[in-house]
């Protein structure tokens, strides 16, 4: 698919190489193929940009890319975690990406939405992540305008930025809160002032203590405490589960699964958004040869169909549940784009056996696909896995 | 608060000032704020309401909760009610629901929440609920708005509207960002219709900068020239004081200096309330005025250089561009429903005949008597199929060329008029079963004896030159093969006639399909065409008019236009002298209000 698109931009800088503006950005285009994958995070000021992408920047399954902190409008990104306050309408609208062209509608596969500063849901009681991840989940299934959303995600960034370089002094110090009864330490506990009130008990410094609340914000330090006296006894179990509920983990695999492991479509999809803005702006004769050039790899780049129908399924978007829809998401790529992540299968396992999943997958789907009494919709995302499916089998011809 | 004997000499000359901009407003055209200046004449005296103004998820509710000490209002993510909910005064607990007509439903207040989800919206003006708190027992009411929002809402609306009848009101913005442009300018707006602003800053627990955020919040809004107070305070904290009866918790909690402001609203003085409202609405509902007034004479000014001459043509120009406009529209649209006509005929016979491939193929081998019960709906389904996605091709096309024709007349046109009906392909009858049968058992065998009867002969006479008794082994043998030969025969020519009668009534049900919804397609795409067409045709004869009336303008000549200069100005010096009246009686009313700017 890469070097169809690097054939396509050679072509088009062939073409524009009298028009420095257009000839520039083809370039840039092209050159970026060769770079790593570019994924900006977005959002109104306030929403923890700056803390999510220090969180996500550590992850080791996200080191082949480029997050790039709010990037400016003339930076070419990939893709985009975009965070929202609230997932309020007005919101969502001014979320949506206006398409820039035909193609980036199409394949508007770029788009992840976090519902950003997930501890302050519900006036930061201590169910706030959970009714934080609920209020997204709801959003992606029933709101029109998330529709278009690989996902959208709740994240309380500052707790999982906190959480992730947690030290053992402060892992102490939360455990010698904990133990203080919980009556006594109630009333601390009610806002940052109480809890860096000079009258709390004990001997922590107030700095020390103000310190903590900023790291880890007030919602952090309650729901640390109450995990430490349910049992997360020790650093790593607590940074864990601390990570574990702050959404973060969730976020990270969508974004390792839907655009790291699809950076090459993604990259090629950048490139080519570039050249039909070209194309548009600056027509020329000759330029609808590559229009109609550009329209075909539209139709034939099965990567965005994937990724479009994956959110579909994981977004209770489609007639799809329960175990054949986890099966029809892993076909389409959902875990990993390896023929054995596909298939789920080991890494290890014989070749024949694979070639076999893959053949006996593609009849199951076909049948599914054929059937008359199914509404067009879900045969038509049958269809689409099928198309996945053989995929899979066309590796090994 | 002040000299007491001033009130019996303002109430009336309040009363005057406000009547007259009101037929101002009435004049112009501005029935909104006709509306909003009567209700302030209209104000009840001995009520004081204070609203609750704010964009979403800043705790407006929460706010309402902590202030009164008990759950009235929903909060957290449970949908908030897109009404306003006013909150007053009553010995025992109610929530009356106030429809569009005024007509009014009391409901359990445990059970508000649920009903107000069960109402379709826009249904109710507001909800009215009471409780028993000392705070409101001097005729105090809160109200408590949806949330501001989108400037195009009803949500939106319902909430500023809430302003005409408000005596205070506090501004609700949380602690965790300072306020944001959209805010201070709710914030002026505000302030321009109500004198007594308070800004609540909410959830101060959980936000460790909230002291920065107050300090920039008042730098911002005293930039902005709104005197407004910045009040920090905490819903959770109250409500834990609450519980506790903790009286320091409380104090902590920035919830007494609020509760003190609200008791001061309550407590001025009626008449001197009245005139300062009605001085400043005046002066609101005047500049508001000007502005419209100030833009159209500069509008009219633009003119006022200019020779006739150079006027007519300009005005002949643009009716050349509109009649230019005209035929290209129109030309585009016949062009594209022609195109449309052809494709979508051609879509469909391409569809049925893939079908009628598909029937031949079917009876050439297979024999109608087994396969018809599963090829009948088969036919019935690919038929809808084919005429659902023509139709929906059809639809597509049409809005398509909808927006083209908009584009070439330079105007938007709503797609909404233009949904073509139900593609009817349920309405499609089944085909009929042909009438077909199998070779039956008796048949079978009246065929078989009549073959054997010619086989026993033969061989028979045959054989008995051999001295062989006519029926003999040979004979019956041979007249066995001749019967079972017949059988055959005669069965693949019943097969045959079998096919061909199915295939025919298969063919010919497509054909009847074809011809049926090809005439409903055409019919549909004339449909759409006489739509776009009258559209269209009637939008340019509105512009011809108004070109053809803004040439007579012209030619009357410049002495019409210079007295409609000279009425205009004369309606703003009218209004300024308002607005000026306005702020003396305010001065009067003992508080200065704020010049206006221009």
């Amino acid at each position: 698919m890469t070097e169809d698109v690097r054939g396509l931009l050679a072509e088009a800088c062939a073409l524009y190489r009298d028009s420095p503006r257009a000839a520039a950005s083809l370039h840039e285009a092209l050159n970026h193929l060769d770079e790593p994958l570019r994924v900006g995070i977005t959002g109104a000021a306030g929403t923890g940009k700056s803390t999510l992408a220090a969180a996500l920047g550590e992850t080791r399954s996200l080191r082949d890319l480029a997050l790039v902190d709010d990037p400016a409008a003339s930076v070419l990104t990939d893709a985009t975690v975009r965070l929202l306050r609230h997932l309020e309408p007005d919101e969502l609208a001014s979320a949506h990406p206006a398409a820039r062209s035909a193609f980036a509608r199409q394949t508007a596969v770029d788009t992840v939405l976090v519902l950003a500063r997930a501890d302050e849901t519900g006036a930061g009681r201590i169910d706030a992540l959970l009714t934080a991840k609920q209020l997204a989940r709801r959003a992606w299934r029933e709101d029109p305008l998330c529709s278009g959303a690989q996902g959208v995600i709740a994240v309380a960034a500052q707790l999982a930025y906190g959480a992730r370089a947690f030290t053992d002094d402060e892992f102490e110090l939360l455990a010698a809160f904990a133990a203080v009864p919980r009556e006594e330490l109630e009333r601390y506990l009610l806002s940052v002032d109480a809890f860096t009130d000079p009258a709390f008990p004990g001997p922590v410094s107030v700095d020390t203590r103000r310190s903590l609340v900023s790291r880890f914000g007030l919602f952090g330090v309650k729901l640390a405490l109450t995990l430490i006296r349910t049992g997360s006894d020790s650093r790593v179990k607590l940074s864990t589960e601390l990570v574990r509920r702050s959404g973060l983990g969730e976020l990270r695999d969508t974004v390792a699964g839907c655009f790291a492991a699809r950076a090459e479509a993604l990259k090629a999809r950048t490139a080519v958004v570039r050249l039909e803005t070209v194309l548009q702006n600056e027509p020329r004769p000759g330029s609808d040869r590559l229009e109609t050039r550009v329209e075909r790899f539209a139709a034939t780049a099965h990567d965005f169909t994937e990724l479009r129908l994956i959110a579909d399924i994981r977004g209770g978007r489609t007639a799809l549940s329960g175990e054949p829809a986890d099966e029809a998401a892993r076909l389409l790529g959902a875990q990993g784009t390896t023929p054995e992540e596909r298939l789920g299968l080991d890494f290890e396992t014989d070749p024949r056996e694979v070639y076999a999943a893959g053949a006996d997958a593609v009849l199951r789907w076909r049948h599914e696909a054929e059937r008359q009494d199914r509404p067009p919709a879900e045969r038509a995302a049958a269809h689409v896995v099928v198309r996945s499916a053989e995929g899979v089998l066309a590796l090994f011809a | 608060m002040h000299g007491g004997h001033s009130f019996d000499v303002t109430a009336p000359a309040w009363l005057e000032v406000l009547d007259e901009t009101l037929d101002a407003c009435r004049s112009h055209g501005r029935e909104d704020l006709v509306q909003r200046l009567r209700r302030r004449r209209d104000r009840p005296p001995g009520v004081t309401r204070i609203a609750v103004l704010g964009f979403p998820k800043q705790g407006k509710g929460y706010l309402v909760n902590a202030v009164l000490n008990a759950p009235v209002c929903s909060v957290g993510d449970a949908a908030t009610p897109a009404v306003p909910v006013e909150i007053g005064f009553s010995a025992q607990p109610t929530a009356t629901l106030v429809g569009r007509a005024d007509e009014r439903v009391p409901v359990p207040v445990e059970r508000l929440t649920g009903e107000l989800g069960a109402r379709p919206p826009g249904s109710l003006r507001r909800v009215e609920v009471g409780v028993p708190r000392e705070l409101l027992s001097a005729g105090l009411v809160l109200v408590d708005t949806p949330a501001i929002g989108d400037p195009r809402s009803p949500r939106t609306a319902a909430a500023l509207d809430v302003l005409a009848d408000a005596d205070a009101v506090v501004l609700v913005s949380d602690a965790t960002t300072p306020l944001g442009e959209a805010e201070v300018a709710l914030a002026h707006h505000v302030r321009t219709w109500c004198p007594h602003v308070v800004v609540a800053l909410t959830k101060i627990d959980v936000c460790p900068s909230w002291r920065a955020v107050a300090e920039r919040d008042r730098a911002l809004l005293s930039n902005a020239g709104i005197d407004s107070p910045v009040l920090p305070v905490s819903a959770t904290v109250r409500m834990a004081a609450a519980k506790a009866s903790d009286q320091d918790l409380n104090s902590r909690s920035g919830f007494p200096p609020l509760l003190a402001w609200i008791a001061e609203q309550a407590a001025r003085p009626p008449e001197h309330t009245s005139a300062v409202l009605a001085a400043l609405s005046v002066r609101a509902a005047a500049a508001e005025l000007v502005e419209t007034l100030r833009a159209r004479a500069e509008l009219a000014g633009q003119d006022a250089g200019v020779d006739q001459t150079t006027l007519l043509h300009r005005a002949q120009r643009k009716a050349d561009e509109l009649r230019k406009r005209n035929t290209r529209w129109q030309n585009l649209l016949a062009d594209e429903i022609a195109d449309l006509q052809s494709d979508a005929e051609y879509d469909l016979r391409e569809r049925t005949r893939k079908i009628v491939e598909t029937i031949d193929e079917t009876f050439d081998k297979g024999d109608p008597v087994k396969v018809w019960d599963e090829f009948g709906p088969w036919l019935d389904k690919t038929l809808a199929e084919a005429v659902e996605t023509n139709y929906n091709f059809t639809a597509d096309r049409a809005e398509w060329i909808a927006q083209a024709v908009a584009a070439a007349f330079g105007a938007q046109y709503d797609l909404h008029d233009l949904r073509l009906g139900e593609s009817g392909a349920e309405l499609i009858a089944d085909v009929r079963q042909p009438r077909i049968e199998g070779f039956k058992i008796g048949q079978k065998l009246f065929t078989g004896l009549r073959g054997s009867y010619g086989g026993v002969l033969m061989f028979g006479l045959v054989t008995s030159l051999a001295g062989l008794p006519l029926i003999n082994p040979v004979s019956l043998g041979a007249g066995a093969a001749f019967a079972a030969k017949t059988i055959s025969d005669e069965g693949g020519m019943r097969l045959q006639r079998r096919q061909a009668v199915a295939k025919m009534t298969a063919q010919r049900h497509v054909d009847d399909v074809f011809l049926r919804f090809s005439k409903e397609c055409r019919d549909a795409i004339r449909g759409v065409q006489r739509k776009l067409r009258d559209h269209f045709t009637a939008l340019a004869e509105e512009l011809a008019d108004q070109l053809a009336r803004e040439r007579e303008t012209i030619i009357a000549g410049s002495a019409e236009r210079e007295r409609r200069m000279v009425k205009l100005r004369r309606e703003i010096e009218r209004l300024a002298g308002l607005h000026q009246r306005a702020g003396e009686l305010g001065v009067l009313a003992g508080r200065a209000p704020r010049e206006l700017p221009a």
